[in-house]
């Protein structure tokens, strides 16, 4: 009964110059954040990542859908966004044709990387947060101010199990931007940015061919190539590749493109994958 | 995750038809989600004998030597080729031998009898209990996708090139649902007095 | 964090290991040479694991390689050296004390006038390849190698591609490997082509 009061009542004055912790982070809170029921025990925390978070506990029985590669890269001609469309439960492919770009709204991208629903939720619920924005303030929300929504919001659920790696894409004023955000709290702003379980073999081929003058023909080429460099080496990444280019107009797709034509193609185009037999070899 | 079965990845299996047997694997070699190799075929044939083994790979490797030097002794002590059966048997003792400290595979045998022109296929657990089918066996970590595939597709008396195309139709599919397994896949299809062994172009993610 | 790297080209084997000799959070040695060891004229081996176990597995594969050639006056294929090297592993991963050893053999075949790479890992799974590397380096740098790597390679492609690993890795890697011994293996033998630093 008293909460219910408490909720009616005015706020007390605060007595003392100094807000703890926990009262700036409900003054940054936006308004409308769901009420998520909790396990009905004593230590939810502890209970969750137990069960569910295959991190700290790789013999949780709840597998939540994992692995993928995403990247996002500044150049010239904008922003180009490249993910592959994978999920993972275990060694369980569970889909091939999971969307890992979250349209937030038409001139901003967030990718998806760890927890889908996690992701797919809160970045959904993001896009709830910029447009409620633009209606208060008359303007375009920031890309820096919606990844820090987006920040703040996971750093309260922090040590719960939210798993989340992503990158918000879009444009401030005439300005292209990424911003890493994940759940352990951390937000970077920056030029070129590698997720998931297959980065470091995408890193590998962007960080060859990326310059800032790439035409935008080519920086489309450079990130489906490093997406499928990834699906190559990392079995949690595979499926397909979604591309899309953001400019200050806002984002266009540029096709949904499947790794089992697509990697032959750049085989026979390039020379390339001479790991992978066409005939049969010796080691037979 | 360090389930020492699980490391390496692999899928294979093996399909009875009209006086035909079809053994296939796929070609991928992995350390847990990093793929090493696309060309780490797990089929190795002894005189007209198949053994298809997936699981740990440097189990695979040990056991092709035991079984080709074991084998080979057969060959000269009995002065002829070893039959699928008698092979079968041998494969389960070998692994028996081991019943307290186990080789992680999980292999299956594949092959005509030259006597009686009878198609034979077995499976084995990794202590060596051997399960002989009559229709089809899976093995390696993509098992229970292939059981759904072969469940399905299969049917009795197909001719080797129907038996090509089921057991090819089988494998793909069901190591496109399996992320450890995949990167190619290697066919034999074996009749009386041929052996077709053919390369599977398939996606390399 | 040690980088081990093999690149195959049309004649040759290029061979990349770090210089770097890291224990605990120290750094001891900055030009450490002690990642290969010649096995035979056309085969050496580059290894990494735990330390104590690396030189000696090498040294103890490099001495019974050695006597073989001694007592038989016959070099040994690459093919043959690495599976000698397999089985010795493979038979000490089941014994009370196994050596913890990732190994790559890399040789020039004389007999079949080709250059050869195998992949071994402690747990003595072997595959002949034609690039690969051991550690957080493979992570790095296969997916530049399925991007860049030819069968053709001259020489000097082959080095452009080595060094373009290392770039990638000296961008990436968290820990600092103190560049890197470059070496070749050819029809001519076992040279140290570069150091990178």
């Amino acid at each position: 009964m008293d909460s219910i009061v408490n909720r009616f009542t005015a706020r007390p004055e605060f007595d003392e110059a100094v807000l703890s912790e926990e009262e700036i982070r409900d003054c940054m809170k936006p308004q409308s954040v769901p009420t998520l029921s909790l396990p009905p025990i004593s230590q939810p925390t502890a209970f969750l990542r137990a069960h569910t978070d295959d991190a700290s506990n790789p013999d949780a029985r709840i597998k939540i859908a994992h692995g993928t590669t995403t990247l996002a890269f500044r150049f010239q001609g904008g922003i180009v966004v490249a993910v592959d469309s994978r999920a993972t439960a275990g060694d369980w492919i569970a889909s091939q044709t999971v969307k890992k770009v979250i349209e937030i709204n038409p001139y901003m991208l967030g990718t998806m990387a760890g927890g889908a629903a996690d992701c797919q939720f809160w970045e959904t619920w993001l896009g709830i947060q910029c447009r409620l924005h633009e209606l208060r303030e008359k303007s375009r929300i920031s890309v820096a101010a919606a990844s820090k929504i987006l920040s703040n919001l996971v750093y309260g659920y922090k040590g719960m199990g939210l798993s989340m790696g992503t990158m918000i894409c879009g444009y401030t004023k005439s300005e292209p931007a990424i911003f890493y955000v994940d759940s352990d709290g951390t937000r970077l702003k920056g030029d070129l940015f590698c997720v998931g379980s297959g980065q470091t073999f995408a890193y590998g081929v962007l960080d060859s061919g990326y310059k800032w003058d790439l035409t935008v023909e080519e920086a489309l080429a450079l990130g489906k190539r490093s997406i499928l460099a990834a699906t190559h080496r990392d079995a949690y990444s595979g499926g397909s590749i979604n591309l899309y280019h953001v400019e200050e107009k806002g984002w266009t797709y540029h096709g949904n493109h499947n790794v089992g034509t697509t990697f032959w193609e750049t085989k026979e185009a390039e020379g390339s994958f001479n790991n992978v037999p066409t005939e049969i070899t010796a080691n037979v | 995750m360090s389930d020492p079965s699980s490391i390496n990845g692999g899928a294979i299996v093996a399909m009875v038809g009209k006086d035909c047997v079809a053994i296939a694997c796929d070609m991928r070699l992995g350390m847990q989600a990093l793929t090493v190799s696309n060309d780490f075929p797990k089929i190795y044939q002894y005189n007209n004998t198949f053994i298809g083994l997936a699981g740990l790979a440097t189990d695979v490797l040990t056991l092709s030597e035991v079984f080709r030097y074991k084998v080979n002794m057969y060959n000269l002590r009995e002065e002829r080729d070893i039959e699928p059966e008698t092979f079968a048997n041998l494969v389960s003792s070998t692994l028996y031998e081991k019943r307290f400290g186990p080789y992680f595979v999980g292999p299956i045998v594949a092959g005509i009898n030259s006597k009686t022109g009878k198609p034979y296929i077995c499976g084995f657990d990794l202590i060596g209990c051997i399960n002989f089918a009559k229709d089809f066996v899976v093995g390696g970590t993509t098992s229970h996708q292939l059981f759904g595939m072969c469940e399905s597709l299969w049917e009795p008396d197909l001719e080797p090139e129907d038996l090509f195309e089921t057991i090819s139709q089988a494998l793909m599919n069901a190591q496109d649902r399996d992320a450890m397994s995949g990167a190619g896949g290697l066919v034999y299809i074996i009749t009386k007095d041929k052996i077709v062994k053919r390369l599977l172009k398939t996606r390399q993610d | 964090m040690d980088v081990i790297l093999g690149i195959t080209t049309a004649n040759e084997v290029i061979v990349i290991t770090s210089r770097a000799f890291v224990r605990g959070v120290s750094i001891l040695k900055a030009d450490d040479k002690d990642k290969t060891r010649i096995l035979s004229p056309h085969t050496m081996m580059a290894f990494t694991g735990e330390s104590g176990d690396t030189v000696q597995f090498a040294e103890f594969i490099q001495a019974n390689i050695q006597l073989h050639e001694m007592r038989n006056a016959v070099e040994l294929s690459p093919s043959a050296i690495t599976s000698f090297l397999r089985n010795q592993l493979a038979t000490s991963l089941r014994s009370r004390k196994p050596y913890n050893v990732n190994v790559l053999v890399a040789g020039y075949d004389e007999a079949k006038g080709k250059p050869e790479l195998n992949w071994v890992d402690y747990l003595s799974a072997k595959v002949s390849v034609p690039y690969a590397a051991h550690g957080y380096a493979a992570y790095y740098t296969l997916s530049l190698l399925d991007r860049w790597h030819r069968t053709d390679l001259t020489l000097e492609e082959g080095l452009k591609v080595a060094e373009m690993c290392v770039a990638e890795l000296k961008k990436r890697l968290p820990i600092d490997f103190k560049g890197v011994d470059i070496k070749v293996v050819d029809k001519d033998g076992i040279r140290t082509e570069k150091v990178i630093e």
